[in-house]
């Protein structure tokens, strides 16, 4: 405590409104409510012009709307002003996703998850991905990566149970599928999986059983 | 040339504010020099008070014609003083204070704001809520981004600060912000006015002063704000600031100032400086006496004649006490005691080691003592270098009953108990927990400083601003539940921008959207000066 500390210049924090406009514009977006949530996301990048998230935002937007020149644009920009912005790329991918040009949308979400392993919506776009060029060698590591990081993601649990099913991995399949229905009894389609993947480890006992 | 003024609050405009029109009145202050932009939006704000009952005392020091802006309302309540020479804010506030008449006084920066019940809520509070003379509010400090245009950009809105009176550290340094103040005109006549030779920390001066004669009474509601643009700042008092050497003369002579007595609300320090002569040596003690100490204070010098005449006439509350050159220490002790004006006696030895809070720390636990016949030994105090604080009276009953035994040995004969002080009865501990947080903070070690903070909440008072800095800190430690729990709280009673984003943040991450938009839209309204009924 010494008052001769003349602490004249500190500077306090000067996120503050922004992170209000940009919080705004974010659930704006989340509620559906895409016209507001651009409006906010359009204050937020005249406040704070040297910001990427609100380049994100109006990318996303135009995305709901179907406006992929536009979300190109706001992604490009946010791309501009910061080049490791992970979530540009997962918005690349989208509009790439959105033209069928899968194997652009599965760099761009690759592309993604390296700068932000934590990405769900890269992960998930590169399963979709995956699934639509019928190709998993990569996409198995990151689901593993990122559900280690959030192990009670039930939205990660059911992609990764079905391409260890694919993969013959029956046994890790089912492991999976039972934490993810301890954690929500009601998700058909791991019940589902769960049946046709003990269906699966059936068979292999008894061709075990009967090879023995 | 200065620019046209264009951006006037019509009276038909603000007629929708519900008005106070009883009530004693109160004299607003406004000093103003080259800011016409930001004058017109202070002058608004005070226009758009809910208390009408105002005088409204406008200085031009010099600065930039505002006499349009002044016409263009024609309220008979402002009394404009249109000075062509620069004579600086003290001189100013002065010349406003010479023409206030107002039972009450508060002060306005000419690029600062009042929210509309800024004047009604501190006017409440003194008429009807305490005994105390002078109020103060809490206010947003604005952290603003000026366009080239002039107009400024808010970037952020925190309330830095919101302490409750402590009137031990203001008169070690100032907690109240002078833009929230109100205090009565009368309480002048016994501070003075303002020191126009104080080129920083004027409003200290002041507050500091008042401290003397009234406790402050703190309402903690947001009722204003105060503009620092970000980057590098053109305030004169910044500026004035950086200055080292000014900095530190100011502090001194500001410590040192002694209003004329009777202090109602502060007893006196007598520091009896025993040295048998003035060498170096007591040269260098009665330097650091005078730059270390900030209660308020006389030193008795009880020395020889022809020693005291080598005293520097530049050090102030300094009181020659001519003694016999052959008296004894304890004698001469004797002799400065009989002249002692203060309530509280330190007796200080030459070559005492002189510290910060040297004789603070004592005498803070003397001031809270509520054991009689008690005096505190000074800290670094040791059989050789020995000193002590202690109350007159008890000194005078020891020396009056053993005159002829040494002082310390008359105190203890006199029954009179000397201690070391012990550690809870130390001065500024929220001071120094809140420092020990803040240190936390800025090494990232975030749940200790959220522990700190919420340690200092339960124990140290000032509880909205505690709970806040806690609450900011949980979020950062990645205790967001926590961050919501502590800033719905400040929420409910006093919401502040800080705290809606924290709560709004968390409730999105709990996918409770319209809640979170409601926390943020309240929150971008008050960024948005939606309180501001002219905007």
């Amino acid at each position: 405590m010494d008052i001769t500390q003349n602490n004249v210049d500190e500077q306090h924090d000067s996120t503050q409104h922004y992170e209000v406009l940009q919080e705004l514009g974010d659930c704006y977006a989340s509620v559906g409510n895409y016209s507001q949530a651009q409006q906010y996301y359009e204050k937020a990048a005249v406040l704070s012009p040297d910001e990427a998230d609100p380049y994100v935002g109006l990318g996303v937007v135009a995305l709901q709307k179907n406006l992929l020149d536009d979300a190109e644009i706001a992604f490009r920009v946010a791309c501009r002003l910061n080049s490791n912005c992970a979530k540009a790329y997962a918005g690349f991918a989208m509009i790439a996703q959105q033209r069928v040009n899968y194997k652009q949308a599965f760099e761009m979400y690759l592309k993604s998850l390296e700068l932000d392993t934590d990405n769900l919506v890269a992960l998930l776009g590169l399963f979709q991905t995956s699934c639509q060029m019928g190709s998993f060698a990569k996409v198995i590591y990151y689901l593993e990566m990122y559900l280690n990081m959030h192990p009670g993601d039930t939205s990660v649990m059911f992609p990764l149970a079905a391409l260890y099913m694919k993969d013959g991995k029956f046994e890790e399949s089912k492991n999976i599928l039972l934490n993810l229905l301890s954690l929500d009894e009601n998700h058909k389609d791991a019940a589902n999986l769960l049946e046709e993947v003990e269906h699966s480890l059936a068979q292999i006992k008894q061709v075990i059983r009967t090879g023995a | 040339m200065s620019k046209k003024y264009e951006r006037v609050p019509k009276h038909k405009e603000l007629s929708h504010v519900p008005q106070q029109n009883v009530g004693p009145i109160v004299s607003v202050l406004i000093t103003t020099f080259n800011r016409r932009r930001y004058f017109a939006e202070a002058l608004a704000s005070v226009l758009c008070q809910n208390y009408r009952n105002l005088q409204i005392v406008v200085v031009n020091d010099g600065g930039e014609d505002v006499s349009d802006i002044i016409n263009s309302y024609n309220d008979p309540r402002i009394l404009f003083i249109n000075r062509k020479e620069n004579r600086g804010q003290p001189y100013s506030l002065n010349e406003a204070l010479a023409q206030s008449h107002g039972k009450y006084i508060c002060y306005l920066g000419d690029d600062d704001l009042y929210y509309p019940h800024h004047v009604s809520t501190l006017v409440n509070a003194l008429e009807n809520q305490t005994d105390c003379q002078v109020a103060y509010s809490d206010l947003y400090k604005v952290l603003c981004q000026v366009c080239p245009d002039g107009s400024r950009k808010v970037l952020s809105k925190v309330i830095e600060i919101s302490r409750d009176f402590d009137r031990f550290f203001m008169l070690y340094y100032n907690h109240v912000l002078h833009v929230s103040l109100m205090h009565r005109r009368d309480l002048l006549e016994k501070t003075g006015l303002y020191n126009e030779e104080t080129t920083v920390l004027r409003d200290w001066d002041m507050t500091r002063r008042l401290v003397f004669f009234s406790d402050f009474y703190h309402v903690p509601e947001i009722t204003g704000e105060f503009y620092q643009p970000a980057g590098k700042c053109d305030r004169i008092s910044v500026l004035g600031r950086k200055n080292e050497k000014e900095y530190t003369r100011n502090i001194l002579r500001i410590r040192t100032t002694r209003p004329a007595k009777p202090w109602m609300k502060l007893k006196d320090m007598s520091i009896i400086f025993t040295a048998e002569r003035l060498n170096k040596q007591a040269g260098i003690t009665l330097g650091s006496i005078w730059q270390r100490t900030f209660y308020p204070y006389e030193v008795y010098l009880p020395m020889p004649a022809e020693s005291l005449e080598k005293l520097d006439a530049e050090m102030p509350n300094i009181i020659p006490v001519p003694v016999n050159p052959l008296s004894s220490q304890d004698q001469r002790i004797d002799a400065a005691l009989a002249k002692c004006d203060g309530d509280y006696i330190s007796i200080v030895p030459n070559g005492f080691p002189m510290r910060e809070f040297w004789v603070e720390d004592s005498l803070h636990a003397l001031i809270n003592s509520s054991a009689n016949n008690e005096g505190f030994e000074l800290e670094d105090s040791t059989d050789k270098l020995w000193g002590v604080v202690l109350k007159k009276e008890d000194l005078q009953y020891a020396r009056r009953s053993f005159p002829n035994l040494p002082v310390r040995e008359s105190l203890n004969a006199a029954g009179i108990t000397i201690r070391r002080l012990n550690p809870e009865e130390i001065p500024f501990q929220f001071d120094q927990l809140l420092e020990k947080a803040r240190t936390a903070e800025k090494n990232g070690n975030w749940s200790k400083a959220a522990e700190m903070f919420e340690y200092i909440t339960k124990h140290h008072q000032n509880e909205l601003w505690m709970k806040s800095l806690a609450a900011n800190a949980s979020f950062k430690a990645g205790s967001h539940i926590r961050a919501a729990n502590l800033s719905h709280e400040i929420n409910r009673q006093r919401p502040t921008v800080d705290t809606l984003l924290l709560e709004a943040k968390v409730k999105r991450e709990q996918k409770e959207f319209n809640s979170a938009i409601k926390l943020l839209e309240k929150a971008e309204q008050i960024l948005e000066g939606k309180e501001l009924l002219w905007i």
